[in-house]
C-alpha cells in the first residue's frame, strides 16, 4: 500500500523523447504518434525572428495525473476505470467498452485508445511491468538524460518526492478543477 | 512475455529462414521481409512472465558516445534496454535512440548473408552466397568484378591500390589492424567529415581536445553546438540541470533557434560563419579593458604580445564585429565581462561537430585562447584533460611491403606560394574524405587506387556531394562493404559481408578519460542472427582466405623479399685473407619461407577472440576481478566498490569530490612548451594565418533570393545510421526544411507543401516548416535521411539528403568538408 506520485523538475527536460521510447519499449505501446501514454508538450514560439520569447518555448513533460478525484474515474460506466492499491488510476481491460466518455471527461487528454483490445489506455505508472518486477522507478524515469522525474510514496515522509515537495516549489495542472493530480511540477 | 505478432512472426522467420538456408531466395527479396513496403508500425514489446530473464551489461552503439546499458533477455529475446547506472560517462541514461537499440537488432531490412554482386554496380542486384564464397569473390573477383589478387598483381604489390575506410565506432580499431596488415598507407575516416578541425585545433593551442567540466562551470557559453539535440555524455546531463537560474548562466549563440537556445539563459542569432567575429571582438573587449588573468597568462601563454597587437590593432572591436555577425555590440561587452568574473569557472565550450565554415580552424583556436585569458584550463569547472586508465597492449602486425607507395596526396610546391598539399595544409591520419575522393576523380592520384574496404561508414550519405561519390564507387573496380544495414553505399559494393549488431557482439575494451575516468566494455547480449558475424570474426575468416595467396605476389614482385627468403640464415665470414666466404644456409627453404611469412601473416592478429583479447588488455594491469567486473557490468575502474555509491534514485557517485581528476597537469596546457600557443610560426610556412585573424572572404553573404543551408543534428537519429529505425521514426516520420515563415508566406509555402532544394550539386525535394525559429535568408534540415536505398524499407526516400545538395567545399587547413558554405534555391513543388 502506497501513494504514488511523481515530481518533475520540468525546466531539466530537453524534449528528447527517451521517456516517450522508453514508456512504448517497456510497456508495449503501439506505434504512432496518436498512440502514447506519455508525452512532451511543445509550445509554439512566440516573436519574429531574431527576437523570439525565450521563456515561450518550453518543454512541458506529461502524463496522466493519477488524481486523486479523478473524473475518468467519476464518469466510467462499467467501473473499468479505478483506483489500485497504491492510488494509481488504472484500467481493466476487460471491463473496457469504449464509450470513451473517460477520455472526453479527462481535463490532461491522457488517454487514447489501443487498437489492438479496442480499449481505452493510459499511463498506469509502469504497475504491470516494472513495478510488478520489483523495480522502483517507471521506464519514463530511469531512462531520462536530465533527471525529469522523481517517483514515489508520497505518503511515506521518508520518501525522495515528499523531501522534493516539502522543499521546493511546485504546481499542478489545472489545480482549479479540483482533480488533486500526483503529479507535481517543481519551478 | 507477450511480443506482438508482427515481431514473433519475425523472430520464428529468423529460425526458419536459416534452415532452409541453401533454397533459392530471389535477389530483390533478400534484405527484407515479405513485403519490402509495408510501413506498418507495429513492432513493440511487452514484457511478463518469461522462463528465463538474464540482464546483460552491454555498451549502446545507436550514436559515437557508447553510453552504458543493460539488455533484459527473456527467453533469449531482448525485450528492453535500460540505462546502467554505473558508468560514469553516461551517468543512468539512456537517450531515445538508446532505447531503440532493440529495433537495430530486430529490424527486418538487415543484411542477414554474404552476398555478391549480380547486377550492374549501385543497381543493388545480389546473389546470397556462403562465407566462403564471399571471401574468394573478394581473393579472386567473379566475371563481374576483379579480386585483390588480380589487383595487386597487376599493380606489383603496391598495397596502396587499396583504400581502407571506417565509420567511428568500438571495433574501428580491429577493422584498422586488418589495414595496417594488408599495409595500404590510404585509410579514411569519419574525421575529417567531423570533429576534424575543432581536435586539431585545440591540439595545437592547448595540446589537447579537452573536455568541459558542465558540472561545475557557472558561465557557458554555447556557440555552434547543441548539446540538448546533438547529445554528447555527460555534457548534455551535467548542462541542462543548471541552466535558467539554477546556478549555470547559458549564452547559446546559433543561428537556429534550436533546443539548446530553448534551455539558455541568452540566445543570441549569429550570422552563419562568423563567429570568428564574436571571438575576436570578445578577446578584444578582455584584452583592451585588461580583464584577463594576468597572472595565468603570464605563466602559461606563448604568444601573447603578438596576439594582443594584432586583436588591438586589427581594432576587433564589438562594434566592428556587430556588423559582421548581427549581434549586438552591447552584448559582446557583456558576455566578454560575465564570462571573465566567472572564470576560471567560465567555459567556452568546445563542441564537437563538423566543420561548418572555411574558418573552422581559426574559429577554434581564437576559442581556445579567449578560454585560456580567464585561466579556466585544467581546473573545476572549466575546460579539463582528465584522467584516463591506461590499457594492456596487444598484438598487431604491421609487415614492411617494398612496393607499397605513400598515401595518395597530392603534394604541391606551388600551392599558394608555399610547400603543402594542393587541396589542404596539413594531412592527418583521417585524411581528407572528399579532397581524397575528387583526387581520384579527377585522375590526379599518383598510383591507381582500384579497390576499397568500407567498414560501417556511408560515404553515400555522409559527405557532400552525394553524386561524386556514386561516381567514385562506381569507378573503384572492387568494394567490399561490411555493414549491419544495406546503405546506399552497400548498393553499390560487389561484396558484401554482414556484421551483426552490437548487441550481438563483444567489442574492444575501451578506457573513457575524465573527471570520472572508466573503463567499459561491450558485451555481448545475444547470439548473432541469421549469419552475420561480429567484425573480428569477418577479419579471422577473410585473412584466413587471403594471406597466403597475397603473400605469393609480395614474393613475385617484392625484391627485398625475394632476397630476404633466398638468404635468411645466411652468414657471411671474411677470413683474415680478405676473402669473403658465405656459409650454406643453416635453414632450409621451407624453413626460411616459414620464418619469413610469419611477418606477413595477416591471420595473426585475429587469431584469439575478441573476449579473449580484452581479457588480456585488462588482467595483464588490474588482475582477474576487473576482468570479471567487466563480463558482469560493463564497467571497471580502480576502487570503484569503495566509491560507487547511489546518492538518490536518480544521481550516483562515481568517485568521492577529492578524487575526481579535475586537474591533471597544474593547471597548465598540455602542449610541448606547456603554454597556450598564440602564435604558430610553422603553421605560417603551410601557408595558415599563424594567429586567429579575420578575412573578408569570411563574411557573410547570400544572394538575393537564395538561402544558406545550415545543416545539423537532433536527439532523435544518428546520422544516416539510425534512419530506417521504426521506433525514432515514429517519433520523427521525415525531415523538414526549415524556412522563415514570413518568407514561407511570400511564396505560398505551407506546412508540408513540397519543395525542391537547388544547388549548383544536386537538388531534393523535401516538405517544408515554416517556422520563425531561422533568419529569412537561411534554410535548415536534419542530415540523415533521403536513403536511395531501396532495401531499406522505411528510409528509403524518406525526406531529403542533406549532402545530395551541400557543396563539397574543402577546408584549408586539414581538407574537411565545410557543410555551411553552400547557398539554395528554393522552389514550391
Amino acid at each position: 500500500m502506497a501513494r504514488y506520485g511523481m515530481a518533475l523538475d520540468y525546466k531539466n527536460c530537453i524534449n528528447c523523447k527517451a521517456c516517450e521510447v522508453a514508456c512504448k519499449e517497456e510497456n508495449g505501446i503501439l506505434m504512432g504518434a496518436d498512440k502514447h501514454r506519455i508525452w512532451v508538450g511543445v509550445k509554439e514560439i512566440e516573436g519574429e525572428y531574431p527576437f523570439l520569447s525565450i521563456v515561450s518555448s518550453s518543454f512541458e513533460p506529461s502524463q496522466c495525473q493519477h488524481c486523486d478525484d479523478a473524473p475518468c474515474q467519476e464518469v466510467c460506466p462499467t467501473n473499468a476505470t479505478y483506483y489500485d492499491e497504491n492510488g494509481v488510476v488504472r484500467v481493466n481491460a476487460e471491463k473496457c467498452i469504449l464509450c470513451s466518455y473517460c477520455m472526453n471527461a479527462c481535463p490532461y487528454d491522457a488517454r487514447y485508445v489501443d487498437d489492438r483490445t479496442m480499449t481505452v489506455d493510459k499511463c498506469n505508472f509502469c504497475s504491470d511491468t516494472r513495478l510488478a518486477r520489483g523495480e522502483t522507478t517507471t521506464a519514463c524515469q530511469n531512462t531520462c538524460p536530465t533527471k525529469v522525474r522523481t517517483f514515489g510514496d508520497l505518503d511515506d515522509p521518508n520518501s525522495e518526492i515528499s523531501e522534493l515537495l516539502r522543499t521546493r516549489e511546485h504546481f499542478s495542472l489545472k489545480s482549479h478543477l479540483g482533480t488533486k493530480p500526483k503529479l507535481f511540477y517543481l519551478t | 512475455m507477450q511480443i506482438e505478432m508482427s515481431r514473433r512472426k519475425f523472430l520464428q522467420g529468423t529460425v526458419a529462414m536459416s534452415v532452409v538456408g541453401g533454397t533459392t531466395i530471389s535477389a530483390t527479396n533478400l534484405f527484407a521481409s515479405n513485403d519490402t513496403h509495408d510501413k506498418k508500425l507495429t513492432i513493440t514489446t511487452k514484457t511478463g512472465a518469461a522462463k528465463e530473464v538474464k540482464n546483460i551489461a552491454t555498451l549502446c552503439e545507436m550514436c559515437v558516445n557508447k553510453c552504458a546499458a543493460i539488455a533484459r533477455v527473456e527467453d533469449g529475446v531482448v525485450t528492453k534496454l535500460d540505462p546502467n547506472p554505473m558508468f560514469p560517462k553516461s551517468k543512468n541514461m539512456l537517450c531515445p535512440r538508446g532505447n531503440a537499440g532493440i529495433q537495430a537488432l530486430y529490424d527486418p531490412d538487415r543484411l542477414k548473408y554474404p552476398l555478391i554482386r549480380i547486377g550492374e554496380k549501385g543497381e543493388g542486384k545480389f546473389k546470397r552466397v556462403s562465407w566462403d564464397e564471399a571471401y574468394e569473390a573478394i581473393l579472386n573477383g567473379t566475371d563481374k568484378f576483379p579480386g585483390v589478387a588480380k589487383i595487386l598483381d597487376e599493380e606489383k604489390d603496391n598495397r596502396s591500390t587499396f583504400l581502407f575506410c571506417a565509420g567511428e565506432g568500438m571495433a574501428e580499431h580491429t577493422f584498422k589492424t586488418l589495414f595496417s596488415a594488408f599495409g595500404s598507407a590510404n585509410w579514411l575516416n569519419h574525421s575529417s567529415i567531423c570533429l576534424q578541425t575543432v581536435a586539431s585545433a585545440y591540439g595545437v593551442t592547448l595540446g589537447a581536445y579537452p573536455q568541459a567540466d558542465l558540472d561545475n562551470a557557472e558561465y557557458i557559453i554555447m556557440a555552434g553546438a547543441n548539446r540538448a539535440e546533438a547529445i554528447v555524455t555527460p555534457d548534455t546531463m551535467d548542462a541542462f540541470k543548471r541552466t535558467k537560474g539554477r546556478g549555470a548562466k547559458l549564452i547559446c549563440i546559433d543561428p537556429r533557434f534550436t533546443n539548446t537556445a530553448a534551455k539558455a539563459d541568452k540566445w543570441l542569432a549569429i550570422n552563419p560563419g562568423t563567429d570568428l567575429a564574436f571571438v575576436l571582438a570578445l578577446t578584444y573587449v578582455v584584452l583592451s579593458e585588461e580583464l584577463y588573468n594576468k597572472t595565468y597568462v603570464a605563466e602559461n601563454f606563448n604568444g601573447f604580445d603578438e596576439y594582443k597587437k594584432s586583436v588591438i590593432d586589427n581594432q576587433y572591436t564589438p562594434e566592428w564585429a556587430e556588423k559582421i555577425t548581427n549581434i549586438k555590440a552591447e552584448d559582446i561587452y557583456q558576455i566578454a565581462r560575465d564570462f571573465m568574473a566567472y572564470a576560471p569557472k567560465a567555459v567556452y565550450y568546445p563542441g564537437r561537430r563538423s566543420t561548418f565554415s572555411n574558418n573552422d580552424f581559426q574559429l577554434r583556436r581564437a576559442m581556445a585562447i579567449f578560454q585560456g585569458l580567464g585561466g579556466g584550463i585544467d581546473t573545476k569547472g572549466g575546460l579539463i584533460f582528465g584522467k584516463r586508465l591506461e590499457l594492456g597492449a596487444h598484438e598487431g602486425l604491421e609487415p614492411i611491403y617494398a612496393r607499397a607507395e605513400a598515401r595518395a596526396v597530392d603534394s604541391s610546391e606551388s600551392h599558394k606560394g608555399h610547400s603543402g598539399y594542393a587541396d589542404c595544409a596539413v594531412v592527418t591520419d583521417g585524411g581528407s574524405w572528399i579532397g581524397w575522393r575528387n583526387r581520384f576523380l579527377e585522375d590526379r592520384m599518383p598510383y591507381k587506387v582500384r579497390g576499397m574496404f568500407c567498414y560501417k561508414h556511408n560515404p553515400m550519405m555522409n559527405m557532400p556531394n552525394t553524386k561524386k561519390t556514386a561516381q567514385m564507387l562506381k569507378k573503384m573496380e572492387l568494394v567490399v562493404a561490411i555493414d549491419t544495414m544495406p546503405s546506399d553505399t552497400v548498393m553499390y559494393a560487389d561484396v558484401v559481408l554482414p556484421e551483426c549488431t552490437y548487441l550481438e557482439r563483444t567489442d574492444p575494451v575501451n578506457t573513457f578519460g575524465g573527471v570520472e575516468p572508466s573503463i567499459a566494455q561491450r558485451n555481448k547480449v545475444v547470439d548473432p542472427m541469421f549469419e552475420t558475424k561480429p567484425i573480428i570474426d569477418i577479419m579471422r575468416g577473410l585473412t584466413e582466405k587471403i594471406s597466403k595467396p597475397l603473400f605469393e605476389i609480395s614474393k613475385k614482385h617484392d625484391e627485398d623479399l625475394q632476397d630476404e627468403l633466398a638468404n635468411l640464415g645466411e652468414e657471411e665470414i671474411v677470413s683474415e685473407d680478405g676473402n669473403t666466404t658465405k656459409t650454406a644456409p643453416t635453414m632450409t627453404k621451407e624453413e626460411r619461407e616459414a620464418e619469413v611469412y610469419a611477418e606477413f601473416d595477416l591471420t595473426k592478429p585475429f587469431k584469439h577472440s575478441q573476449e579473449e583479447i580484452n581479457a588480456h588488455m585488462v588482467e595483464s594491469v588490474y588482475g582477474k576481478e576487473a576482468v570479471e567486473a567487466l563480463n558482469k557490468n560493463g564497467v571497471f575502474y580502480p576502487n570503484m566498490d569503495k566509491f560507487y555509491k547511489a546518492l538518490s534514485v536518480n544521481e550516483y557517485q562515481y568517485y568521492p569530490e577529492k578524487e575526481k581528476a579535475y586537474s591533471v597537469n597544474g593547471g597548465k596546457p598540455k602542449t610541448p612548451s606547456q603554454k597556450v600557443e598564440c602564435n604558430l610560426a610553422n603553421l605560417a610556412k603551410k601557408g595558415v594565418d599563424p594567429m586567429p585573424i579575420w578575412k573578408e572572404e569570411y563574411l557573410f553573404n547570400v544572394p538575393e533570393g537564395k538561402f544558406k543551408l545550415l545543416t545539423g543534428r537532433h536527439a532523435q537519429f544518428t546520422q544516416s545510421g539510425t534512419a530506417n529505425n521504426i521506433v525514432l521514426r515514429d517519433l520523427m516520420p521525415e525531415n523538414y526544411i526549415w524556412i522563415n515563415k514570413r518568407i514561407a508566406k511570400e511564396r505560398g509555402i505551407a506546412f508540408g507543401d513540397r519543395v525542391e532544394v537547388l544547388s549548383k550539386t544536386g537538388s531534393v525535394t523535401i516538405k517544408a516548416y515554416p517556422t520563425e525559429k531561422i533568419a529569412p535568408n537561411q534554410v535548415f534540415f536534419i542530415h540523415g535521411f533521403g536513403a536511395e536505398s531501396e532495401a531499406l524499407t522505411w528510409a528509403y526516400k524518406n525526406g531529403g539528403n542533406d549532402n545530395t545538395v551541400i557543396e563539397d567545399i574543402i577546408e584549408s587547413v586539414y581538407g574537411a568538408a565545410s557543410m555551411h558554405e553552400t547557398n539554395v534555391e528554393i522552389r514550391k513543388v
